[in-house]
């Protein structure tokens, strides 16, 4: 084959390849690749003194103050069956999580447990860095945190121990064990 | 919105095969990939120099793109060493989905070498096979105007300032360029580009890449070049 043939063959390759190119840049600019997932959320997970997973008799309902000094009832998400639920009240379940503050140092929560007899009520303070985290232009500014301290009242918690100190979009990671004390 | 990774895959296959089939020879020709044609023509043929066009359009017709030329040695019209220098900066600037200003701007180079691989060297054709290694250090500003806390209501502000990020990477280059008048040549090079190590700061990826363009969207680049032997 002679170099003339040889050089219009591949000029034909090297053109197809500008046009697959071309699309491709063309689809990829049409296409944001975010995670589906992109919302931040701290995970709970309810334990007997034994360490096994508990699932609550009593409703659990959190609350936290707002900027304008109006108390209201944070989304508890539960996942069950292989479905997300969204609810206000929890019961019955052994596992939740909560929203976190995109950039404050400290989260105060208010846990109620509630049954046919009384409500009772813990306060639960959370430290933590925020981390400004950046996926691309294209998606939605969100932050990471590292979780530096709790602590918490002891009239319905015995316990909230810290486990995982990174909050990140990974919602399979446990950050506190909560263990409710017996007898409440 | 999920991603699209068989379209990468199609192209990463497809370069593949250009690549193999170009580099598809009998052992021989292996060996003679590698030497020096002997003919009356001089080993050492002199410069050239070439300014990128293509990323000269993508700064003006969008909000990143890169100023780049190059020096080349021509070594008996078959092996061509290579420097290319450029300058690459983003300004993405309040996007009217999510808010967010990202900047940067840096300078890059790459080096590496060309081969010739058509048999008649000398002439006004060339078509190209090469290889380069690239490198930028970059710093960036993501910026997002403040917002409020969807719980909570307080207001948040987002700022990455000055994050320092290198990057590290390899081309694989396909090209091909013709005479058009005396030492002007006029040529095309599609790359292939690979990341292999890289340093983002508190970013986990950063979006513009002085020289290696947007990460994640594509790994095909391309360049069209004004070239002038000297």
């Amino acid at each position: 084959m002679s170099d003339k043939i040889k050089l219009k063959g591949l000029l034909y390759v090297i053109v197809i390849l500008f046009t697959v190119h071309s699309s491709l840049f063309t689809i990829s600019c049409s296409s944001i690749d975010c995670p589906i997932r992109n919302t931040v959320s701290v995970q709970y997970e309810i334990r007997d003194k034994s360490g096994a997973a508990l699932s609550i008799t009593d409703s659990l309902s959190v609350v936290t103050t707002r900027l304008d000094g109006k108390n209201i009832e944070l989304d508890i998400a539960t996942h069950l069956d292989g479905k997300d639920e969204i609810l206000n009240k929890l019961i019955g379940r052994s596992s939740f999580s909560l929203p976190i503050s995109n950039s404050h140092p400290e989260d105060i929560l208010f846990f109620c447990f509630k049954n046919s007899e009384k409500t009772v009520v813990d306060t639960v303070w959370i430290k933590k860095d925020d981390i400004p985290h950046f996926e691309s232009v294209d998606c939605a500014a969100a932050f990471f945190h590292e979780l530096t301290d709790v602590r918490h009242t002891h009239n319905a918690i015995d316990s909230l121990v810290l486990v995982n100190r990174s909050v990140t979009y990974d919602e399979n990671t446990v950050h506190f064990y909560l263990y409710p004390k017996t007898g409440n | 919105m999920m991603k699209i990774p068989f379209i990468s895959i199609s192209i990463r296959r497809l370069a593949i095969s250009l690549l193999l089939l170009l580099a598809s020879a009998s052992a021989s020709a292996q060996f003679k990939f590698f030497s020096i044609q002997k003919d009356s023509i001089p080993f050492f043929r002199g410069f050239a120099v070439s300014f990128d066009m293509v990323g000269l359009a993508m700064m003006e017709l969008s909000d990143y793109g890169q100023y780049e030329g190059a020096l080349r040695i021509n070594l008996h019209d078959e092996w061509f060493p290579i420097v290319e220098l450029g300058y690459g900066k983003a300004s993405h600037t309040d996007d009217p989905a999510t808010h967010l200003e990202y900047k940067t701007s840096a300078p890059y180079f790459r080096v590496g070498i060309d081969k010739n691989l058509l048999k008649q060297k000398h002439g006004p054709y060339r078509l190209y096979a090469g290889l380069r290694y690239a490198f930028t250090s970059y710093k960036v500003d993501v910026v997002r105007e403040p917002f409020k806390d969807p719980v909570w209501q307080w207001d948040t502000s987002f700022a990455i300032m000055g994050e320092q990020c290198s990057y590290h990477w390899l081309e694989i280059a396909l090209g091909a360029d013709a005479t058009i008048w005396g030492p002007l040549h006029l040529g095309w090079s599609v790359r292939y580009k690979r990341r292999i190590a890289h340093k983002e700061g508190a970013l986990d990826n950063t979006w513009y890449v002085p020289g290696f363009g947007v990460y994640g969207d594509t790994r095909l680049g391309g360049t069209f070049n004004v070239i002038i032997d000297i």
